[in-house]
């Protein structure tokens, strides 16, 4: 009898286990169908875009209207997919840089004002980007900025999140090393560098890669600052098409979405361990 | 020389603390951000403070002090109060269809032994999209004559409304930004369900509790912090809702999408009243502080584990 009550419970857990499995299974798929339906939408023929999921043939045409331009239309994809890069690396780079060392400074070494400074960076954290967007704005209107790269650069050159990670972590490695290092005559630099980075790899890791997908992702500042075709990003000149003389183009639309999307989902699949890890440790810390 | 500074501070320091000879390191360490920030934070942050008290519009070098005139003008201005209901429409259906959605993902991955890592990667890719990518995505894809309301259309012979009914619009974009952040809020659940000890399930299933109750009574009281940070994180975000309705509906149909965001979007840089947007902007940040506030107030319990 126990023996029954044991297999009928198993059965049951065996049961539950499928249903997960199918649940999650289905929900996967749903939550994926619109990066599918995109991709495929880039390469079929326009007419079937709103009426089939599967596509009778496939073409490049859209793409190739998005990146040499059409008969009218010339609009500098392949320009603004460099623009965006450039755009985004050069802020990462800055967050990361300016991060690590500050981040150094605040974790590892005394000074008179740490604790203030580190408490005016925990609430930089927590204050809505909203109020800067108008001053900043003002800002680099009177510095000559609008319309350059630089203008659209300056805006995020550090991540106080970025730098609460760094001190948090850095706090964890141990003294001895920092110890040894100095003893061999190395500086504070070469300290961050061949120390404290390397061993912070996850850390290092995530924000390099959350804060290049918000650069990357960037839209409102972007839209503001740039007027000019061949300056704008991604995002940027994927919208102004899209709501200007692209409206009719779904396809279109859809191959620049692509190309928009591909290298963030290449990227999170390449870091997805670390970018799991950040998520959990932000959402932690709250 | 270096060395007579360095024992120098050794015997002030005394042998228990660490040299303090690099003291002054730190400072160079740390100016490129405190500079940075002093210009591109602090400098604006004051500015946009004063500008609220202007009336100005940007491109005149003509400025005229206002005083409250423009907090007035915010106060009075139906639009701004519709913001708010817009903002709370998209609250009330975005924070509970998440909350469960990413509690029922995190309470199945829990569950599961293989594929973990493809399911969380499934669920979190749509946080990865650009979002004018996806707002694009779906725009096309839930339009009249959409793939979806095609299908809807064989099926049930009518056809969604999603983004062109004024009543539908603002729980449509709703949905898209759940789709978008079910991952994210799932391994924020994920992992606050780890962090709950085994044992304690153990004890309550030697006394008899089912399932349900131990449900209801160990994971979700348990679970405050995720539960603390998830409320508090999709309040934040209810507020600055911009891309989507910039793109899908452009504020409309009737004004029934128009979010703060977009709303000072349009007032300062399509009508260039700075100083009205400013006013607009520091009402809402106080806004947004209030409803974290009280969402914070209302759910935080302190959990001892």
């Amino acid at each position: 009898m126990i023996g029954s009550l044991v297999r009928s419970r198993k059965n049951r857990r065996h049961l539950t286990s499928v249903a997960i499995y199918a649940v999650l299974t289905a929900g996967a798929l749903f939550w994926l169908f619109p990066f599918v339906w995109m991709f495929l939408a880039s390469i079929k023929p326009t007419e079937e875009i709103y009426t089939r999921f599967w596509p009778t043939r496939l073409t490049l045409e859209h793409y190739r209207l998005v990146l040499q331009g059409g008969v009218a239309l010339q609009r500098p994809f392949l320009r603004a997919f460099f623009n965006t890069l450039f755009v985004a690396s050069v802020q990462t780079a800055a967050i990361v840089f300016i991060g690590a060392i500050t981040g150094y400074a605040l974790g590892r070494l005394e000074f008179r004002a740490r604790d203030a400074l580190f408490n005016a960076i925990l609430y930089q954290m927590i204050f809505p980007g909203i109020l800067f967007l108008i001053p900043t704005f003002l800002l680099v209107l009177r510095l000559n900025l609008i319309n350059t790269y630089a203008g659209m650069i300056v805006r995020f050159l550090t991540d106080a999140t970025g730098v609460f990670l760094f001190t948090q972590f850095f706090k964890t490695i141990p003294q001895d090393l920092i110890d040894a290092a100095r003893m061999d005559g190395a500086g504070e630099f070469t300290i961050i560098w061949r120390i404290m980075i390397p061993l912070s790899a996850s850390v290092t890791a995530f924000v390099a890669i959350f804060n290049f997908m918000a650069r990357w992702d960037e839209f409102l500042w972007n839209l503001i600052v740039v007027r000019d075709y061949d300056l704008m990003t991604l995002p940027v000149l994927l919208a102004v098409f899209t709501k200007g003389e692209y409206g009719d183009y779904p396809g279109a639309q859809m191959a620049a979405a692509t190309i928009l999307t591909l290298p963030i989902l290449l990227l999170f699949m390449l870091f997805r361990r670390y970018f799991e890890e950040g998520i959990v440790t932000t959402g932690l810390k709250g | 020389m270096a060395t007579s500074i360095s024992a120098q501070e050794r015997v002030s320091a005394g042998p228990a603390k660490r040299p303090r000879r690099i003291h002054w390191i730190a400072y160079l360490l740390v100016a490129p951000y405190v500079i940075y920030n002093l210009v591109f934070w602090v400098y604006p942050f004051v500015w946009g403070l004063i500008i609220a008290f202007q009336e100005w519009n940007i491109v005149s070098p003509r400025k005229e002090w206002v005083g409250l005139g423009n907090f007035q003008q915010v106060v009075t201005n139906s639009q701004f109060w519709n913001a708010l209901w817009v903002t709370a429409k998209f609250w009330i259906v975005f924070l509970p269809a998440v909350t469960v959605a990413s509690l029922l993902l995190a309470l199945m991955l829990q569950r599961v032994s293989h594929f973990r890592g493809f399911y969380i990667a499934a669920y979190l890719a749509s946080y990865t999209m650009a979002g004018v990518a996806y707002s694009v995505v779906f725009m096309l894809l839930l339009s009249g004559n959409g793939l979806i309301n095609t299908w809807i259309w064989k099926l049930f012979h009518v056809r969604v409304p999603w983004f062109t009914d004024p009543r539908l619009a603002m729980i449509s974009i709703a949905m898209v930004v759940v789709w978008k952040f079910v991952g994210y809020y799932g391994l924020i659940f994920l992992a606050g369900l780890n962090a709950i000890p085994r044992e304690l399930y153990d004890a309550a299933a030697v006394d008899g509790a089912n399932a349900w109750q131990r449900f209801l009574h160990i994971t979700i009281p348990l679970l405050n912090p995720s539960f603390t940070v998830v409320f508090v994180f999709a309040t934040i975000l209810s507020y600055g809702i911009f891309t989507e309705p910039y793109l899908i509906t452009g504020g409309g149909p009737l004004g029934s999408t128009q979010t703060f965001m977009l709303l000072i979007y349009q007032k300062t840089f399509e009508n260039l009243e700075a100083g009205l947007g400013s006013a607009m902007a520091i009402s809402m940040a106080a806004l947004s502080f209030a409803s974290t506030g009280v969402v914070r107030r209302l759910i935080e319990r302190e959990v001892a584990l």
